[in-house]
């Protein structure tokens, strides 16, 4: 029992010392234009939560109502959008993503990853074809015919938006 | 022991090497890619300028490079609720022409993930040899056949002297209603343990080479396995993010470790309830709670043939962003002979730190656990002669690092140090493990 503890106290002091080593480095940042979550215009919901919208990434909220599944879009990985979600709402990063969706399934709590768009033409046709569908854009450059939702009750280029 | 440790000391070196000769590797596939992604930008570049000369325009880049001719510019002053969203002739996206299928899935459909890892084990438990031995090949399909509806299956390939063993870990499907109430039937994993629902076969989700003894694979402690129905969902409770599970099933089988899968050994039914929060303030944290309850009747008969209330009841603390990753688990396992009324009480738990290095060591995670069991050595569930299938006393340290050679692949290093009965030895031990996914 003793020999666990010591044990114990030496792994402790391992990491304390491997992190004021590492400790300092440049934290990751990313700059450009507000990303605007965008939905159906059908969709009756107007405003989410920071909460709310993590919960729907993390595909802990599947549904918004019982007969309209959520239909996650998320741009491929290197899109500048992309990492703001992963960064502000998700708060990994990619290879926690991955990571994360892995045991999402093996846990059988989804089917399948999101979906995977490549370009603002495939997110525009597919939100407008499908009332369940989310997916985020640049501000700059929302597709014409979606919904812009408030996050947090502010819209892109207010003060205060946190999704940039 | 002595020549074992030379040769993981090796292994332990592994990963610098390792890493010096997949990076190029690496650099060579990005270059190709992105060789790929000029040739096929600069064939639609040809294509838009073959456009724009005969009076078509045909842009289906990601980022238009002057979005407001073709789309709408989100501020603090823009229309929020589909005001925009009538497409007008001189708004639209000229580009915006590709498929709706192409982001919707026809059903059914079927995904396959595959786990497996490969061990090296060296201890001075004379009992025992060192050496290699391979893992589970685990096989995991998800397929949903409708939007509502999907069925999962997992099955293990196990190796064993003179042959492998195939064994169906998994097999339901579940019924959406919503995010509050979804039903499910088949075998699954017994939502009475958080690390059994988390990682169970995927080795490579886990930081640790091997689950924690209260839970580990054939074991006895608790019930791996259910047959039966499940409901589960998350509770309206606002910042507490609720969530529940409910089932009812076969429970556990004559012999203990195994579940009844083809069918129960008696008519009590097992009954498992588990609620757990993910508060909304502090994203990554889990906390819950369990009960389970089942009657046993083991299977050689005991002396006297006598069934068993088992009554189970464990709690979790998670905090599963990796850094730090904080996990601890409680169990109380509770048997009374139907027989005599004798009660017997025996109680087991874990508590594991680990941490994502940031930055350039960020592909390393140290880790320690402390795990510790306390069994009733009267329980006659537990206290069996075979002693790889007794549940016995433990107190034990276990002292490693994961190395994640990709996002899918890690190296484990391991030395554990445990403590059975009184008038057992100590046993130290090195293990390794290569885990992954695919």
């Amino acid at each position: 029992m003793r020999a666990c503890i010591k044990a114990g106290i030496g792994v402790l002091v391992g990491i304390v010392a491997g992190l004021s080593l590492v400790s300092g480095l440049p934290a990751e940042t990313t700059t450009g234009a507000d990303v605007a979550i965008v939905v159906n215009p059908d969709n009756n919901v107007n405003n989410l939560t920071m909460a709310e919208l993590r919960k729907i990434f993390r595909g802990e909220r599947q549904y918004w109502s019982s007969d309209s599944p959520i239909v996650l879009l998320m741009h491929a990985p290197g899109a500048r959008e992309r990492a703001v979600i992963l960064r502000s709402v998700l708060q990994m990063s990619e290879d926690e993503y991955t990571q994360f969706w892995v045991a999402k399934i093996m846990r059988a709590e989804a089917s399948f990853p999101p979906t995977a768009v490549f370009s603002y033409a495939m997110i525009g046709e597919g939100i407008r074809g499908n009332r369940g569908a989310i997916g985020y854009v640049s501000a700059k450059a929302v597709p014409v015919g979606l919904k812009i939702l408030q996050v947090d009750s502010l819209l892109p280029g207010q003060a205060g938006y946190p999704l940039h | 022991m002595h020549r074992s440790s030379w040769i993981l000391g090796l292994f332990l070196l592994l990963p610098v090497g390792v890493e010096a000769q997949t990076a190029p590797a690496e650099q060579e596939q990005e270059i190709r890619e992105m060789r790929a992604r000029i040739a096929e930008l600069e064939k639609k570049i040809e294509g838009m300028r073959a456009d724009k000369e005969s009076g078509q325009i045909a842009l289906d880049t990601p980022a238009p490079a002057d979005p407001g001719e073709q789309t709408q510019v989100a501020a603090a002053s823009a229309p929020t609720v589909g005001e925009a969203a009538e497409p007008g002739p001189a708004q639209d996206h000229p580009a915006e022409h590709a498929d709706p299928a192409e982001t919707e899935r026809p059903f059914p459909n079927l995904h396959f993930r595959g786990f497996g890892n490969l061990n090296f084990s060296a201890t001075d438990d004379p009992t025992t040899k060192s050496g290699f031995n391979l893992g589970q090949f685990i096989l995991h399909v998800a397929s949903p056949i409708s939007r509502k509806v999907s069925v999962f299956g997992e099955i293990s390939f196990t190796a064993a002297p003179g042959s492998y063993t195939l064994d169906v870990e998994r097999y339901l499907i579940r019924y959406d209603l919503n995010d509050y109430f979804k039903l499910s039937f088949g075998r699954y994993h017994t939502p009475i343990n958080y690390w059994n629902t988390a990682f169970h076969h995927g080795l490579w989700l886990q930081t640790t080479i091997d689950r924690p003894e209260m839970i580990r694979f054939g074991g006895r402690f608790q019930p791996v396995h259910f047959i039966g129905m499940l409901a589960e969902g998350v509770v309206p409770s606002g910042a507490l993010g609720l969530g529940y599970n409910l089932g009812i099933g076969n429970g556990r089988a004559g012999s203990i470790a195994r579940a009844g899968d083809s069918g129960d050994i008696n008519n009590g039914r097992a009954v498992v309830v588990s609620v757990f929060s993910r508060p909304r303030a502090v994203n990554g944290l889990q906390v819950g709670g369990a009960a389970y309850h089942d009657e046993i009747s083991p299977s050689p008969a005991l002396p006297g043939n006598p069934s068993f209330r088992e009554l189970i009841t464990s709690a979790h603390i998670v905090w599963s962003r990796g850094a730090p990753e904080f996990l601890t688990e409680f169990a109380h396992v509770r048997h009374q002979s139907e027989l005599t009324n004798e009660v017997f009480n025996s109680q087991a738990a874990y508590i594991q730190f680990g941490y994502r290095l940031p930055g350039v060591a960020r592909k390393w995670k140290p880790y320690y656990r402390f795990e510790w069991s306390n069994i009733s050595p009267s329980d006659p569930l537990f206290a069996v002669s075979d002693p790889t299938v007794a549940v016995r006393n433990l107190a034990g340290s276990t002292v490693g690092a994961r190395y994640d050679i990709v996002s899918l692949a890690a190296f484990k290093f391991e030395y554990r140090h445990t403590a059975r009965n009184p008038t057992d030895p100590l046993v130290n031990g090195l293990f390794f493990q290569t885990s992954f996914t695919f």
